[in-house]
């Protein structure tokens, strides 16, 4: 792996196309850079000769408050426009780790799943257009300023999860939703023997929270009591009356399931949710590697103690942060310190993908990352999506083999 | 020779060549034109393989069809080929209650699938005004929307992954959990030119225990879209915000009496789903915004009775039409939605002008209009007013910065507008997509894209 030689920050979308198309001519290895936070996500580039960054491709360039419209540079800090729409009452569910960092590109491009989206809906479907500039220099939009469009391949979806190896995303256009008025945070002590029945609740109640954890492990990275058998973090969302009401049928729901007592937070629920989904890809220095296992919300109980069980046999100390109503499971595994993990962590990372084939990383500093399966098995159409890249980048010039399949 | 294939892989009750069969499948609601060389009813995945291996030796096209629905003449065959009908393929195939998922065939058609799992407190949300009629898979392959995609999204936002055969016949699956690029993303949508979808996972959600629908009534368009503008610039999202004019409240209540105001010149239809605390707080606020717009008639429907009657004017608005003129025709567009008020007045003026006829009747939380512009066909001079009328629409919505097609696609009938919104750099991308997926552009062909546009790079295999 060689440092990369250059950076540049290119200000515009046509100054970053030719960028891109001398470097593609040329044969160097282009890599894109936003927020830095998912950094640990995907390998890194086979080769990069020049560092991309798009921190001076910033800030919101439409904001047509009563269309429920915004269009953003992809440098926009997350955290910004976040802040801008909160502003006017309006929202877009990005639930990015690290917020303040993490950029609007850089989010997009990672395909970020938030916990909020099972209620909202995934961040792709609050993207109206795009503009975006190819490997050869060509730049291309996409969509408009419109909520409903069919016309042609939708493009701008399709670049989301593309992790830059199509192209640089330098503009994005959304849709945004009314601010949910208030919100609540619910945090209990989760004995393990209630976990399957609290989840089993958590799924049926009538008023859908916005998002659910059963969290083990992550102190200081989470509000509330710490402990081995763990908590359950709930956050509600919605009007005042709505959260009455939520309020009531999550206790007695939680009690039915064994839950002793619940502390409820008002003030500051929504940074406490955030501090949850930055612990999403909080690494402990190199002693940690952080995997995502997607499944489905009734099999992520079961499927997250396999998982724990099996850090145990390798005796490595895992923390958990079930998504209860998404079904994702995050589990961090570390040991005392690197050379430690780095003794047992291959081994752990092919007896979980003989048990979870699809499981990713999304987190780690360990220089032992690189030969892990971060990506987890191919999916089946792998060949179109090789296919895809041979169109789209023919030369190989943007963050080669840093995606799945050696894309 | 390609008719003993076809009848040798599907037997010849699903192959049908005889003039007046391949007749009725040479249009859809928008246009005729072209006759396929064969249509065929596959049962199963296998078979649609099987066809499109054949169709490709043979040098056919191949254009997927569902129930002939659609508006702008997607699944016409312009080009000849194979019609590939997934009518006969309509089962529902799995249904994961616990996960809220249904894996469903292409032919299902989209008002069953909410029929069939009504009984377990569940909906597909997407309900085009064709749901009785329009299939699943001609669904996603227009990325259909709906009144009440206003707040659950279209097509699109509900499909979770799709089984699809490429124009080599092999069958690939997509799942928008999967690592790598989301092809679904790029899948729906893409009107049949980029593979023939054979099934499709898709999202349910439960049923809202508490609806309402109410109808205001203005004195105006002008009125009514201002209103329409304050509801969604308030941070309001009803389930539906739909409106009609004059015309459409006069022909709707001849055919049945869904008890809209007569004398109304403009009337909107809003639905707020959800529960009971949070409607009665949407109809609280949304009857003061209406009222500060000068609506002098409100209407709140409770039971479902009530609420199914005032829904039925609206989903027959278009039938209903016929008392007016023989034809109509449909023009699509969707523009921001703070410009309601001009397009409808470039509509109005566009259709004084060519002396036609305009019932508005359109999904106006979403900025996405709908006039339909009656007419009769066997009339030249106004069979041309129709189309001129229809062109000055598209025009003023782009000026307004809006797009050419909000939810019926581009097909046959809007591919060369497809210019007027993006540049030949813009298309190529587009076309790099189809490079992949369908090189030889043997996959409906003449659709979506222009007409002048020949991708360069394309080399046959
Ligand atoms: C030589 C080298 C060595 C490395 N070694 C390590 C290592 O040991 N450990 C490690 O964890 N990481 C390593 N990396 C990864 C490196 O940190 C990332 O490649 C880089 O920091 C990406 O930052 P970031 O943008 O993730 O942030 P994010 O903004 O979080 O971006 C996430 C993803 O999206 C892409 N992206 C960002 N913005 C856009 C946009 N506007 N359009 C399209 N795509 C975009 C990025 O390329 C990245 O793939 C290495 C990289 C290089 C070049
Ligand atoms: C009265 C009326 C009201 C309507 N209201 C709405 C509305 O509210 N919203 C809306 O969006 N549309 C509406 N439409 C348009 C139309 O119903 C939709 O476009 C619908 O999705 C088409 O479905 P279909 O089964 O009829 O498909 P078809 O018309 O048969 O085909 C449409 C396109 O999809 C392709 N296709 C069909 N099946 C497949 C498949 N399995 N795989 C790949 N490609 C396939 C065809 O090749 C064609 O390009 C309306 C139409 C009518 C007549």
């Amino acid at each position: 792996m060689k440092a990369p030689s250059d950076s540049v920050a290119p200000k515009t979308a046509a100054e970053a196309g030719e960028i891109l198309a001398r470097c593609d001519r040329a044969g160097e290895k282009v890599s894109i850079v936003g927020g830095a936070t998912l950094r640990g996500m995907g390998f890194p580039p086979e080769r990069s000769d020049i560092n991309l960054s798009t921190k001076r491709l910033s800030g919101v360039v439409a904001n047509e408050q009563a269309d429920l419209t915004v269009a953003a540079r992809a440098g926009t800090p997350i955290q910004s426009l976040t802040a801008l729409l909160s502003t006017q009452g309006q929202f877009i569910p990005f639930d990015a780790p690290r917020p303040q960092y993490a950029t609007v590109g850089g989010t997009l491009a990672a395909g970020w799943l938030g916990p909020r989206r099972h209620l909202y809906g995934r961040l792709r479907d609050y993207l109206i257009g795009s503009t975006i500039v190819l490997a050869d220099g060509t730049i291309a939009r996409a969509g408009g300023m419109v909520v409903k469009n069919v016309s042609g391949y939708d493009m701008s979806r399709f670049y989301v999860g593309s992790f830059g190896t199509l192209g640089i995303i330098v503009q994005a256009n959304f849709k945004t939703v009314p601010l949910p008025k208030h919100a609540r945070l619910f945090l209990a002590r989760l004995p393990e023997r209630t976990r399957a029945r609290v989840c089993a609740q958590l799924q049926t109640l009538p008023m859908r929270p916005a998002a659910a954890f059963w969290i083990d492990g992550f102190h200081k990275a989470v509000d509330g009591d710490d402990g081995a058998e763990g908590r359950v973090a709930v956050l509600l969302e919605g009007s005042e009356m709505l959260l009455e009401r939520a309020t009531r049928e999550l206790r007695s729901a939680l009690g039915r399931a064994g839950v002793p007592e619940t502390r409820v937070l008002d003030a500051g629920a929504r940074e406490s949710f955030q501090r949850v989904v930055d612990a999403y890809v909080a690494c402990l220095g190199e002693r940690s590697v952080t995997y995502r296992i997607a499944s489905l919300p009734h099999s992520c109980e079961p499927n997250a103690q396999r998982a724990n069980e099996l850090a145990r046999r390798f005796e490595m100390r895992a923390e958990t942060i079930v998504d209860v109503l998404n079904g994702d499971i995050i589990v961090r595994v570390s040991d005392l310190d690197a050379r430690a993990l780095g003794a047992k962590i291959e081994a752990f990372d092919d007896a979980l993908h003989e048990i979870e084939p699809r499981a990713q990383v999304i987190a780690s500093d360990h220089p032992n990352r690189i030969y892990l399966r971060v990506w987890g098995e191919s999916p089946p159409a792998i060949a179109q999506m090789q296919a895809l890249k041979a169109r789209f980048d023919p030369n190989r010039t943007l963050n080669p083999g840093r995606f799945v399949g050696g894309i | 020779m390609l008719r003993e294939r076809l009848i040798a892989a599907l037997g010849s009750d699903a192959v049908k060549t005889e003039p007046e069969d391949l007749a009725v499948y040479s249009f859809d609601a928008y246009t005729d034109g072209g006759r396929p060389v064969a249509v065929v009813l596959p049962k199963s995945t296998q078979e649609v393989s099987a066809v499109v291996k054949i169709a490709r030796d043979c040098g056919e096209p191949i254009v997927a069809r569902g129930a002939g629905t659609g508006l702008c003449g997607g699944a016409v065959p312009t080009a000849g080929g194979v019609i590939v009908s997934l009518m006969r393929m309509n089962r529902i195939l799995e249904l994961d209650l616990r996960n809220r998922r249904v894996r469903v065939q292409p032919g299902l058609m989209n008002l069953d699938l909410s029929r069939q799992v009504a009984p377990e407190g569940l909906f597909y949300a997407p309900d085009p005004s064709s749901q009785q009629i329009s299939t699943i898979g001609g669904n996603i392959a227009t990325n259909a929307g709906g009144p009440h995609c206003l707040s659950y999204g279209t097509t699109v936002n509900h499909v979770l992954g799709l089984e699809v055969v490429d124009d080599a016949g092999e069958v690939f699956v997509t799942s928008i959990e999967d690592a790598g690029y989301d092809l679904t993303a790029a899948l729906v949508g893409s009107e049949g030119t980029l593979g023939l979808v054979t099934s499709a996972w898709l999202r349910l959600l439960a049923l809202p225990e508490a609806v309402r629908v109410w109808v205001a009534a203005f004195d105006g368009m002008d009125a009514a879209s201002e209103a329409v503008s304050a509801i969604i610039a308030a941070g309001i999202v009803p389930t539906a915000l739909e409106m009609m004019d004059a015309v459409i409240i006069g022909a709707v209540e001849a055919a049945f009496h869904a008890g809209y105001p007569t004398d109304a010149a403009a009337l909107l239809l809003v639905e707020s789903a959800g529960f009971e605390e949070d409607v009665a707080a949407s109809e609280e606020a949304i009857h003061a915004i209406v009222k500060q717009h000068g609506a002098h008639y409100w209407k709140s429907a409770h039971t479902l009775a009530e609420r199914n009657a005032l829904w039925a004017g609206r989903k027959g608005a278009a039938g209903a039409t016929g008392r007016i003129a023989p034809n109509y025709y449909t023009q699509d567009v969707c523009v921001p939605r703070s410009k309601l008020p001009q397009a409808l007045r470039a509509v109005e003026a566009a259709a004084r002008i060519n002396r036609i006829t305009v019932g508005n009747v359109f999904h106006a939380g979403d900025g996405n209009l709908h006039p339909l512009l009656m007419y009769d066909k066997s009339d030249a001079r106004q069979v041309a007013a129709v189309v001129e009328t229809g062109n000055v629409i598209l025009e003023s919505a782009i000026e307004l910065g809006g797009t050419i097609s909000g939810e019926h696609g581009i097909g046959w009938e809007k591919r060369d507008a497809m210019t007027r919104v993006y540049s030949t750099a813009d298309l190529a991308v587009m076309g790099r997509v189809r490079d992949v997926f369908d090189p030889r552009r043997m996959l409906n062909p003449e659709k979506i894209f222009p007409s002048g546009a020949r991708c360069p790079e394309v080399t046959p295999p």
